[in-house]
């Protein structure tokens, strides 16, 4: 058995895939309806209208709740690199210590300064400053996920660095920062960011109409949100599939696994180019026990021609082959959901074309809405088994061809992995459950309770006054007024 | 010959100074958040969900920036000094996946007491008991810190067969209860103790006189004002019993400067206290925290040249020149950014409340 399958080893890689697994339910959100409640405020103030203005402040609740939950999951991850992989974060920390440390300080306190200031700050600061701080935020959370997806695809493809003194030193920076897989990783993770937020305001709009609540409402934000949808799904498989053609040139063993593909070379001798449809593998025997072939179109999707040699398992040791099971499953339901969101996405827009994207012509098609209902769960396991196919893909490396996952485990007992483990399971649970629970609350609420705009800026003479005040010496500034909206 | 020596003394001076940007990151997050986790700590006291929520609301606007400094010294500790962070944190597990389960805990207890209707009394509880375990057990991984930590080369991991990997590179090597000792449970009560004085003149300055949560916070910051004086002296004498690196620099030569520190501590802490007493809560607060910060800076300079007494120096645990001058180029100009936009975010939310001001707008 390979040492990375082992019971501790396999732990601490459990350990990590709950914490990030969880924490990546939550920051895909935040960075994707950051941009969007960006042009939601941006349109509010150049057309004036009110509707606008209540859409961004209904959505900006459920923003607020699943950042409060990123951060609550996130901070975890700051040290968990140090805690469960201390070896490993000693070793590469020349190049990913620093790339760490560059998005806490230019991505992660960047956002914190100015999270505040949107939620609570509406009538506090003009709406010019307002504006300008929500797109602080959209910018900070999406510096936040390149350098991550720096530091990630650098693990993938470690890049500009030589293993000198048991450290990766960087040799050349661009190289290491720009590293192969970053290329179309980022932009892959980024679109996966924006396609999400838009299915889940395009599902929370759906569900509005359906029930036949604010219906027009949400239908003003359900047709830009399908043509915008219209560009970025497609857009996301063509990326996708850039991805796919970089992982099969630079990590054949991780290609080889998402498609199951053991024999370079079938028994006459001739490219093996069959791609399985579904299988049963065996890693241990090294091939599978059951599969449907389509022929020609692994070499099709891989290297873009009818007969074209992709590596197959069997040009690499055992020891250094990776499970298949999850690469293979998790990869074809990532694929599966975003050929489907695609689906919805001409769906919506044909309806567009007929001219029946209103609300008494949507109720008509409650198949539709439902289905644009449901799709705003799909991006989620999309965003999930697509890290799973990166992740188990890259076993038995931490670092893809240089350092084996074993030896960046930290010194753990078995007793100290399971208490990590059963703990997070709690904890990440709570988090999950809690935020989902108040989702839903705030969903059913509505937007009835949002203040008209005009309530924002009719305290001048109180601000005035505080503004003078400073410190806290003085007049009870705020004891007249409320500190935050009612709506919170 | 000459390039070499000269790139050495560089990579000293730069290591040295993003040593000093650690402590300042350090320095800031409890300064800041150790208000707010006080403040929170002071609310496991509070008879009603009103005044939990009002507390709630009173940090509501920048308990988030404040936090993040821990995630940022971690960031620092982790681009400058891996060799720390890897070794640190592996040393540290428990009591720092412990204090994570209450900064978790307070963090959603922010959003969900809002609107909760019939679980509100658990958000109140899960705010208030993060913020007790929060303090206490990073005071305890500090104090853990401190003692150093075993360390060794070669596989860490526990439990596989070593298959001739070898490294230069140190790991711990210690066991996962070997950061409970008497001294590191003391150093968490005294992070408890601290923060809850830190909260109790937030919470003053915070809340107009005469409002219930002013009076109550009155009291209480009289009582911890003391505990935090004795806790001072427990903790410089016990360092100087235990520590021989620390007891060298105090009463070696230059005894002379950390005598004069001392009266100058105990100098900002009765201003602390007069202005208290007088209500001039806001100067009282800053009086609060300028101990904060010269017990913190006093705490470092005994340190040096170690990062972790005995185990790290500066020196030896800094990245590879190339990466500390990358590190250094790019981020030194954004450190100054942060606090600005860090003072700004809390200069708009400034002001105070009652009680029932914040909670009926919440």
């Amino acid at each position: 058995m390979v040492i990375e399958n082992s019971l501790p080893v396999l732990l601490s890689r459990l350990d990590f895939a709950w914490i990030t697994s969880m924490h990546i339910l939550w920051t895909p959100m935040t960075i994707g309806m950051s941009w969007l409640l960006f042009f939601m405020e941006l349109a509010w103030l150049k057309s004036g209208d009110e509707r606008w203005y209540k859409l961004n402040r209904f959505f900006e609740k459920i923003f607020i709740i699943n950042f409060g939950a990123g951060v609550a999951t996130g901070v975890t991850m700051e040290m968990a690199f140090g805690i469960l992989y201390g070896p490993f974060s000693q070793a590469v920390g020349p190049f990913f210590g620093n790339i760490l440390g560059f998005e806490t300080i230019t991505a992660f306190m960047y956002e914190a300064g100015f999270i505040g200031l949107m939620v609570f700050g509406w009538g506090k600061i003009s709406k010019g400053m307002h504006l300008f701080v929500t797109f602080n935020v959209g910018l900070s959370s999406s510096l936040s996920a390149m350098w991550i997806l720096v530091a990630n695809s650098w693990m993938q493809t470690p890049d500009g660095v030589v293993l000198k003194d048991g450290l990766f030193q960087v040799t050349n920076w661009w190289h290491a920062i720009l590293n192969d897989n970053f290329v179309w990783g980022f932009p892959h993770m980024w679109v996966a960011c924006v396609e999400l937020a838009l299915f889940v305001f395009a599902s929370v709009s759906a569900w509005f109409i359906l029930k036949n609540r604010h219906a027009d409402l949400f239908t003003k934000i359900l047709k830009p949100t399908l043509l915008a949808l219209l560009i970025v799904t497609p857009l996301q498989i063509f990326i996708g599939d850039s991805v796919g053609q970089d992982v099969a040139k630079t990590q054949p063993t991780s290609l080889a696994a998402m498609e199951g593909h053991f024999h370079t070379y079938l028994p006459d001798g001739k490219p093996n180019t069959n791609w399985n449809l579904i299988a049963i593998p065996d890693v241990e025997a090294g091939k599978n026990l059951f599969s449907i072939q389509i022929p020609h179109v692994l070499s099709l999707l891989e290297t873009h021609t009818w007969n074209g040699v992709v590596t197959g398992m069997d040009q690499f040791p055992v020891k250094d082959r990776p499970d298949v099971w999850v690469p293979f499953y998790a990869f074809r339901a990532m694929v599966g959901i975003g050929f489907l969101l695609f689906f919805v996405a001409i769906w919506g827009n044909v309806l567009r074309m007929r001219g029946q994207l209103t609300a008494t012509e949507l109720r008509k098609h409650p198949w539709f809405l439902r289905a644009v209902i449901f799709s705003g769960f799909l991006p989620y396991l999309a965003i999930w088994t697509g890290w799973w196919v990166r992740e188990i893909g890259r076993q038995p490396w931490v670092v893809f061809g240089m350092m084996r996952t074993y030896e960046g485990v930290s010194n753990m007992s078995v007793a100290q992995e399971v208490v990590w483990f059963v703990g997070y399971i709690i904890f990440e649970l709570v988090v999950w459950s809690g935020a989902w629970y108040f989702f839903s609350r705030v969903i059913q609420k509505g937007v009835n309770d949002i203040p008209h705009s005009d309530t924002l800026f009719h305290g001048h003479d109180e601000d005035h006054e505080a503004s003078q005040a400073g410190g806290g010496h003085v007049a009870p500034t705020f004891a007249h007024k409320p500190m935050m909206h009612s709506d919170r | 010959m000459e390039l070499t020596t000269d790139i050495v003394r560089i990579v000293s001076a730069l290591s040295t100074w993003w040593w000093m940007i650690l402590g300042l990151m350090f320095l800031l997050y409890i300064a800041l958040d150790g208000a707010d986790l006080g403040a929170g700590i002071f609310a496991l006291f509070s008879k009603d969900e009103e005044e939990r929520g009002a507390i709630m609301a009173s940090m509501a606007g920048f308990w988030d920036g404040n936090e993040t400094w821990l995630v940022v010294a971690g960031g620092v500790l982790f681009g400058a000094f891996p060799l720390v962070y890897g070794s640190a944190f592996n040393y540290l597990m428990i009591p720092l996946m412990l204090a994570l389960w209450g900064i978790i805990s307070r963090a959603i207890a922010f959003e969900f007491h809002i609107h909760a209707r019939s679980s509100k009394k658990l958000w109140g509880w899960a705010f208030a008991l993060g913020s007790l375990t929060a303090p206490f057990f990073a005071g305890v991984s500090l104090g853990a810190a401190l003692q150093g930590f075993p360390m060794k080369s070669g596989i860490a991991m526990q439990g596989i067969a070593d298959r001739g990997f070898t490294t230069p590179v140190m790991h711990y090597a210690g066991g996962a209860m070997d950061f409970l000792t008497p001294f590191s449970i003391w150093t968490g009560v005294g992070a408890v103790i601290a923060a809850g004085l830190a909260g109790g003149l937030f919470l003053c300055a915070r809340f107009l006189p005469g409002d219930v949560i002013h009076e109550r916070a009155k009291s209480w910051t009289n009582l911890f004002s003391f505990l935090a004086l004795g806790a001072i002296v427990v903790t410089l004498v016990w360092s100087y019993a235990i520590f021989p690196w620390a007891a060298a620099k105090w009463t070696g030569p230059n005894w002379w400067i950390w005598a004069i520190w001392f009266v100058i501590v105990l100098f900002f802490a009765f201003k602390s206290m007069t202005n208290h007493s007088m209500q001039h809560d806001f100067t009282a607060l800053l009086w609060g925290e300028g101990v904060v910060v010269l017990l913190w800076a006093a705490m470092w300079a005994t340190m040096f040249p170690y990062i972790v007494p005995g185990t790290w120096t500066i020196h030896s645990a800094s990245n590879p020149a190339n990466s500390m001058a990358v590190f250094t180029l790019f981020m030194t100009g954004f450190v100054p950014v942060m606090i600005m936009y860090n003072w700004y975010q809390i200069w708009v939310f400034r002001g105070r409340f009652t009680k029932k001001s914040v909670y009926g707008a919440h």
